[in-house]
């Protein structure tokens, strides 16, 4: 078995060949994910990019000593200050379920589980992604020939999945509420299971930010919110302004433009005609009140900014689509998302201080990001508010 | 231009049942003045679009069209509050909120509902016993699937129409008892039902192990309504189970599609009823759809898009309406596509059928 820092120089290795946009498998892959999920190239090469570029030596060892005190411990048993010594022994069987609609979310846990030295089998998608830069860790060196496995098979009753999920010592999921729920279902006695449901996130602007607001946080917002044309967890679905009136109008109005100038760098992709409808219907019954005097609508290319939609309604969650809600204050903000039970990621803001990080507290969310940084998340952060390495290794304390 | 005017001119049309292009935009332009000049929501949601009294339309695919949401937002109607003589109640969406649908007169209402029914589901003439699996008007006076089958049932009935829905209740026994009646006296029966109703009266049939056989010239319409429904059927093979349990044949289960903020409906194609898989649907010459994209510009024939629909029917409120309903124009009609056929969500987004979902 090899020691955890060469797992991780080969990891670091491999992923650094993934960041040339020109190298072969990633090419095919980029291929696949369009056919697959339709997004545009820019955001499929911009989604590949954040995804290798941040799996660094660095920053996987960083992550490791983080969570565990150390490398070294991965490899036998490791002093630790204050506590007993004890090895963090890789666990035998994880089990990685990707999720049909994202892309590349399976990478991060298998990554950490293969530099805890587990056996690790993903369920691939048809863009075979994951099985791509498994190839490459193979070339790397074979021993990940058998340790790291992806392929696509169907779901649901499938007794090969069953047995997989049954045997598995960790199992890490992503997908709706009812597939995490199935799965879950499906784990054996003692699996651990880590499930990644589908999430919302938030963007907050406070009077302070209004006073310095300008272009280049407006672009900040503006590409947050249109990456994965919205659709992603940690998408800014609604964003709160401490303004309304013509202020709140000068806002959406700069942000506006702003999107006008992310669209040409990141096109909108395909959309299902049920999407094209859903989104037509929401902004044009925003137009509708607009026109009656309620809010306004701001057009940016093939984005739409929605400005004060109705407060009992949530978040539209429709492509592109940027609702603006006047809440003037945290606890206006904390009311809404308690009011409609929104289960948030992430808050968007200008200053990640005190009182951002108590909102994210009061409402549940599990990252502070500043805006420009929503969507591209550390790898040593806690995706989900959970543990990147923990879930993948069995202590075994000395004393 | 009048309402009386104006009412009279759609009467026309549906008594005659044909309006050439030209006469249907002529009738769609004055509609739309008098409607922006009487309904303020929609006058101002018009001129918001570039068009008024002063500006009217070149084609009907220029029209305004509200969505048909709005009817939740505001009153969308060309006359006071106290002139209401009959409104309909809009289902409620995944935001909650439901809307009415108000009428100053029934008279266009009715006149329209009869002559495509007469046309799509009575050409033959039959007087028939209407067992309707669909809300009773006396306990539902607001739901327009209600009304409509209440006014075939009284103009078009032989005068022993019965009624078996109930809230979300279905009396089976009941229909089970009617239905033997009517094959014992020999009247041939119109099942009208929604979609989930039909499933509820199969599953009910089944349970009891009970096949009937209504008598030749009985048949089904089935007005869709799966909307919010947790157990869903695909269409074949519902009416193959129809046609098995109830003794109808395939041909003669016609599907309806209307919607509370229209006064007209669209029924299969005579052509297209033999087959299940693809029906085709027809409008009444005063009811025209479009098909539009997201940007609401028309579509090219085939390609499936947004229903929008100018129902010059509507003297009373819009005559235009957007819709998420999705289909495609083809040269036999108008091709209906599920909602869910191709709209596999993308990305980890929360969505709002989840949320609704988690919120229970």
């Amino acid at each position: 078995m090899l020691p955890a820092r060469r797992v991780i120089a080969h990891v670091a290795d491999a992923a650094e060949r993934w960041c040339d946009a020109d190298f072969p498998p990633r090419v095919r892959a980029t291929a696949a994910i369009r056919a697959r999920l339709g997004y545009s190239e820019p955001v499929v090469d911009y989604a590949l990019d954040r995804l290798f570029s941040g799996v660094t030596r660095d920053a996987l060892e960083a992550a490791i000593a983080s969570e565990l005190g150390s490398v070294d411990a991965l490899d036998g048993v490791a002093e630790r200050r204050g506590a007993p010594a004890a090895w963090a022994r890789g666990v035998d069987r994880v089990v990685v379920v990707s999720s049909d609609t994202t892309i590349g979310v399976a990478v991060v846990p298998a990554v950490f589980a293969l530099c805890a030295k587990c056996g690790v089998v993903v369920k691939d998608r048809s863009d075979a992604l994951v099985a791509g830069f498994f190839a490459s860790l193979a070339e790397e060196h074979p021993a990940f020939a058998s340790a790291a496995r992806a392929h696509a098979w169907t779901g649901g009753g499938d007794p090969a999945e069953t047995a997989l999920f049954e045997g598995a010592d960790t199992v890490v999921a992503f997908g709706r509420d009812d597939t995490l729920r199935a799965i879950r279902a499906r784990c054996g006695a003692d699996t651990r299971f880590a499930g990644f449901g589908h999430r919302a996130s938030i963007g907050r602007l406070t009077r302070d930010d209004l006073a310095a607001f300008d272009d280049a946080l407006a672009a900040r917002i503006a590409r947050d919110a249109l990456l994965y044309d919205g659709e992603g967890c940690l998408s800014p679905h609604a964003l709160f302004v401490a303004a309304d009136g013509a202020e709140l109008a000068r806002v959406a109005s700069a942000l506006a433009a702003a999107c006008e100038r992310v669209v040409v760098e990141f096109p909108g992709g395909e959309r299902a005609p049920a999407h094209e409808a859903a989104t037509a219907a929401y902004r044009n019954l925003a137009a509708f009140r607009a026109a009656g005097g309620r809010g306004a609508v701001f057009r940016a290319g093939d984005a739409a900014l929605v400005l004060d939609p109705p407060r009992d309604e949530p978040p539209p969650f429709l492509p592109r689509v940027i609702p603006l809600i006047a809440a003037d204050g945290d606890a206006a903000i904390a009311a809404y998302v308690a009011a409609h039970g929104l289960p948030v990621q992430a808050v968007g803001v200008v200053s990640a201080d005190a009182a951002a990080v108590a909102l994210a507290e009061r409402i549940g969310a599990v990252r502070v990001a500043p805006f420009g940084t929503m969507q591209a998340p550390p790898l040593g952060g806690h995706h989900g508010g959970t543990p990147r390495i923990a879930d993948f290794v069995r202590w075994i304390d000395l004393g | 231009m009048t309402a009386g005017a104006l009412d009279a001119r759609v009467l026309a049309a549906i008594g005659a049942y044909a309006l050439d292009d030209d006469a249907f935009l002529a009738l769609a332009r004055d509609l739309f003045a008098y409607q922006v000049e009487r309904n303020a929501p929609y006058g101002a949601f018009a001129r918001a679009a570039g068009f008024g009294a002063d500006h009217l339309p070149e084609r009907i695919e220029d029209i305004p069209a509200v969505p048909a949401a709005a009817f939740k937002e505001a009153r969308l109607a060309t006359f006071p509050p106290n002139e209401t003589a009959a409104w309909f109640e809009t289902s409620g969406t995944t935001r909650g909120r439901g809307g009415r649908h108000e009428l100053p007169t029934t008279r266009l209402y009715d006149a329209a509902l009869l002559a495509s029914f007469d046309r799509m589901l009575l050409a033959d003439g039959a007087r028939l016993r209407y067992l309707n699996l669909v809300p009773d008007p006396r306990e539902r006076p607001h739901s327009s699937l209600g009304h409509m089958m209440g006014v075939v049932a009284r103009e078009r009935g032989d005068g022993a129409s019965g009624w078996y829905l109930h809230g979300d209740d279905l009396d089976a026994d009941a229909f089970v008892r009617d239905a033997a009646r009517a094959a014992a006296a020999g009247i041939a029966v119109c099942v009208a039902t929604t979609a989930f109703a039909l499933v509820a009266l199969l599953d009910a049939l089944a349970e009891r192990d009970l096949a009937l056989a209504l008598p030749a010239g009985s048949r089904i319409m089935e007005t869709g309504g799966f909307k919010g429904r947790t157990r869903v059927v695909d269409r074949a093979t519902l009416y193959a189970q129809a046609s098995d349990r109830l003794g109808v044949p395939v041909e003669a289960i016609v599907a309806e599609y209307g919607m509370t903020e229209l006064s007209s409906q669209y029924y299969d194609t005579f052509a297209s009823r033999a087959r299940v898989d693809t029906r085709v649907k027809v409008p009444p010459p005063w009811l025209r759809p479009i098909v539009v994209g997201g940007d609401g510009r028309p579509l090219p024939r085939g390609v499936v898009g947004a229903l929008r629909h100018i129902d010059l029917a509507n003297r009373g409120s819009v005559i235009a309406i957007d819709t998420e309903d999705l289909g495609a124009l083809t040269a036999e009609g108008l091709v209906l596509i599920g909602r869910d056929e191709g709209a596999e969500l993308r990305g980890c987004s929360l969505d709002a059928e989840t949320l609704l979902a988690r919120r229970g």
